[in-house]
């Protein structure tokens, strides 16, 4: 809960749903087991696993006004209006998101150690706060350094000769700064070992000698390629034998690789190894061919030797010389099984999107925000606290407008400040739960909690007036002018200061605590319990008298049904058939959560 | 429109903070270097041992020719109805470029909240921000609009948050967005009026005229 004391969640309501049609008996039978009554009766407890998930605050709620209902994160479906990189804020077209995996292409680097954005610096030491963006200075090799963590490329052995296209140069740098060689040069690589292999086959076959059947193999791999490497290697040679295959007619090979052939099998090892954007197979009937064989063709082994080497390099470098798990699963995915930290790769800065939502019922456009990058507004906003009131708790006693200030300026150091954090068991506490009416209509509100809450510590808690007017949502100057009519029902002034618990004012069963324009408040009076203490009869140390609380057993929430009862007039909504001027009675009702506080146990 | 607070302090009212002609609102225990290149949009409060480093502003560069800037430039500038917390701690960034070592000017837009002893030395917090307590923002780095920044977090250098961000963490990271509803009031047009609101209402992310009008 990183949410501060007080708050108030609402339920969103589409969980119900799943709860009736599929077996969530699971939460039912453990945490209300004696409630057998109709899933709608049922009192929603914030304790529940699966209330975790249907709790939110208002602001992340959306309102469907077609279905009538509060829409949450579960029950929308989302659309991305375009894709961006959080670190440069360009937009980033759909095509280059497909073929780029979701990164960013420009210079945005995140560090592999601590995941903080890198910063280009120029390896002249003269210069060495320069940031990326003075171009003008242009110096040297550059490298990319972290700035929280001083990870930087030079400690994988990366150096950059210009400052722009990291990416770029990037991918043809491995760790340690040897060139990755391009396409056309390992093709030329790949022909010259071919060559040589097949002199060696031929020495071979006129004078047999004893040495392995992988004969370029062992002499090849002292570094294993890696995968994107293997995959063009492979890519190469099912190529190469294709059109070898379609000029000679398979004639000069041995029978069982005679079909391989047809580029439809091609396509079908191209999907096979999974070339994002390659066609799908075609149905063809698998023909059997040559397989790969020796490292020229994107073959090789793993070896003992190769192990064995591993495990001497943990037990050297030690834990520290290793990556952890979290920062694997940052790497990109060729790097994913990057053991060591000198094989980790800087992390291109993964793209964000801007989405546009739907109800998943009736798909009727609830948020759709402008598609420029840039732009922070909405073409569409359907906030449910537009629809549904503000509910809020806080402690009667002293209202501290300013929580951060309550503590530093002389004035307010006077005044006791109320610590949520530490609500004092079998002490009867007072709460201000107040409703904010968003509409343009008065509200009958009807409040309803359990009395005693649910969980390991059972607290007492009395809504005083349960039943209520809300006013409402009208212009502020209707207000102003009608002051002097009382609308008010307390004095403000008195219960703001906060003198002391009831300064002058009584707690009172069944009324108002205060009133506004379009909010009300009443009073929720707490009684936080005690700790459990198990059977009497049970002997033994005191720790094994008291049951053990778990995290967060100790906080105080309590949940509410509000039930809300307004008057629209009917040809706002049906301007059809209904006749004009005439009120028709609308019903809404929510659970929400109050956090209140935690209990000193 | 800069408004001095030393210059057009009320010296007569003896409150804990002076009340500048646009309505900024400066603790008197707040400690204020080069007043001059600060400037504050108005109904912005400043409270008790804030530091603000006005005094570390890009050096008035001359030109061969005798152009450049005449007069110090801004180097903290503040927006409307924004409020920094006791104990913060505004600087300038700064960097070494081509040889010299210079300041560059802070840009902080309207409606942000800094909370207590957070450290700030970043280039550029835009609207509707909210920096809660203790965090510290590195040089050069930038928040945009509707960002909600946690306690405790510590923003590295030269990082941009994108709008809509929910922020955590050492070093931060972008932990998830803020909802449409950030920052907004149900029936908030308009709502000026007396009485209008419970006394010192608002949200994180909104306007903060209510809160800066409750901080006496």
């Amino acid at each position: 809960m990183a949410q501060p004391f007080p708050y108030t969640y609402y339920a969103c309501s589409c969980t119900d749903d799943t709860t009736t049609s599929s077996k969530g008996a699971f939460t039912r039978a453990r945490f209300s087991a004696n409630e057998n009554d109709d899933e709608e009766d049922q009192t929603f407890d914030p304790r529940s696993p699966r209330a975790n998930y249907s709790l939110f605050p208002l602001e992340n709620l959306l309102y469907c006004a077609e279905c009538q209902t509060v829409r949450c994160s579960r029950c929308v479906t989302e659309e991305i209006a375009c894709w961006f990189c959080p670190s440069c804020l360009f937009e980033v077209p759909s095509s280059m998101v497909r073929s780029e995996g979701n990164r960013c292409t420009r210079n945005c680097y995140n560090c592999p150690i601590c995941t903080s954005p890198m910063t280009v610096n120029p390896l002249d030491t003269q210069d060495r706060l320069v940031v990326p963006d003075a171009a003008s200075v242009p110096g040297g090799p550059f490298y990319l350094s972290c700035p929280y963590c001083a990870w930087s490329s030079l400690d994988i052995g990366i150096k950059f000769e210009r400052a722009s296209n990291i990416t770029g140069q990037l991918a043809r740098i491995k760790n340690g700064g040897k060139v990755v060689p391009t396409l056309k040069e390992r093709e030329r690589e790949r022909d010259r070992k071919r060559e040589k292999d097949d002199k060696r086959h031929f020495e071979e076959s006129t004078q047999p000698s004893s040495s392995s059947p992988l004969g370029s193999i062992d002499e090849d791999t002292q570094e294993a390629p890696n995968s994107e490497e293997t995959f063009s290697d492979l890519t190469a040679f099912y190529k190469n034998q294709i059109s070898i295959s379609n000029n000679t007619n398979g004639s000069m090979f041995n029978p069982h690789d005679i079909n391989f052939g047809s580029p439809s099998s091609i396509t079908r090892l191209m999907s096979l190894y999974g070339r994002p954007g390659a066609k799908p197979a075609k149905k063809d009937k698998p023909q059997s061919m040559r397989e790969a064989y020796g490292s020229t063709e994107g073959f090789f082994e793993v070896s003992n030797s190769s192990e064995d080497e591993l495990i001497e390099r943990i037990r050297t470098l030690g834990w520290s010389g290793t990556t952890s798990i979290e920062q694997r699963s940052n790497q990109p995915p060729h790097n994913s099984s990057a053991r060591f930290l000198d094989d980790i790769r800087p992390i291109p800065t993964l793209l964000r999107t801007k989405q546009s939502k739907r109800c998943r019922s009736c798909r009727n456009i609830l948020v759709r925000p402008d598609n420029k990058v840039s732009s922070t507004r909405y073409k569409i906003k359907l906030l449910a606290l537009n629809y549904i009131p503000r509910v809020t708790i806080r402690a009667l006693a002293p209202p501290p407008p300013v929580p951060s200030t309550s503590t530093l300026s002389n004035a307010t150091a006077l005044r006791p400040t109320f610590d949520y954090d530490h609500l004092q068991p079998s002490k009867p506490t007072h709460f201000l739960l107040t409703l904010r009416n968003p509409l343009f209509d008065p509200l009958k509100v009807t409040l309803a909690t359990p009395s005693y809450t649910s969980g390991r510590i059972n607290h007492k808690v009395t809504i005083m007036c349960p039943q209520f007017d809300v006013g409402a949502n009208t212009d502020v100057w209707d207000e102003a002018l009608n002051a002097g009519t009382g609308s008010k029902l307390r004095n403000p002034t008195s219960s703001m200061s906060g003198s002391s618990d009831n300064g002058g004012m009584q707690v009172e069963a069944g009324k108002i605590w205060e009133k506004g324009r379009n909010w009300t408040s009443v009073i929720v009076e707490v009684i936080p319990g005690r700790k459990p203490i198990s059977l009497p009869g049970s002997f033994g140390s005191p720790a094994y008298q008291e049951e053990e609380l778990d995290e967060d057993d100790d906080v105080l929430e309590i949940p509410v049904f509000v039930r809300l009862e307004y008057e629209v007039e009917a040809d706002k909504e049906e301007k059809v058939g209904g006749s004009m001027g005439q009120k028709t009675k609308k019903e809404d009702a929510f659970w929400c959560v109050l956090g209140v506080g935690r209990v000193v146990v | 429109m800069a408004s001095r607070p030393s210059a057009t302090s009320r010296r007569q009212v003896k409150g804990e903070y002076i009340e500048t002609d646009s309505g900024n609102k400066v603790s008197r225990k707040a400690s204020i270097a080069g007043t001059a290149n600060i400037t504050l949009g108005g109904k912005t409060v400043i409270q008790s041992d804030v530091i603000l480093r006005g005094d570390l502003h890009r050096l008035p560069s001359t030109k061969p020719d005798g152009t450049g800037i005449p007069h110090a430039p801004t180097a903290i500038s503040i927006g409307r109805c924004t409020v920094i917390s006791s104990g913060c701690v505004l600087r300038p960034p700064s960097r070494l470029s081509r040889g010299t070592y210079s300041f560059y000017p802070m840009k902080i837009g309207d409606n942000v909240f800094i909370g207590h002893h957070s450290i700030v030395q970043a280039a550029s917090i835009s609207s509707h921000v909210y920096i809660a307590e203790h965090c510290v923002l590195q040089p050069f780095c930038i928040v945009k609009e509707n960002v909600k920044i946690l306690s405790h977090t510590v923003v590295p250098a030269n990082m941009v948050i994108p709008s809509n961000s929910l922020v955590a963490g050492r070093p931060a990271r972008v932990i998830g967005e803020v909802g449409e509803g950030w920052g907004c009031t149900p029936g908030a047009p308009g709502e000026g009026g007396r009485g209008a609101t419970v006394a010192g209402e608002w949200v994180e992310g909104g306007e903060l005229r209510e809160l800066v009008r409750s901080i006496k």
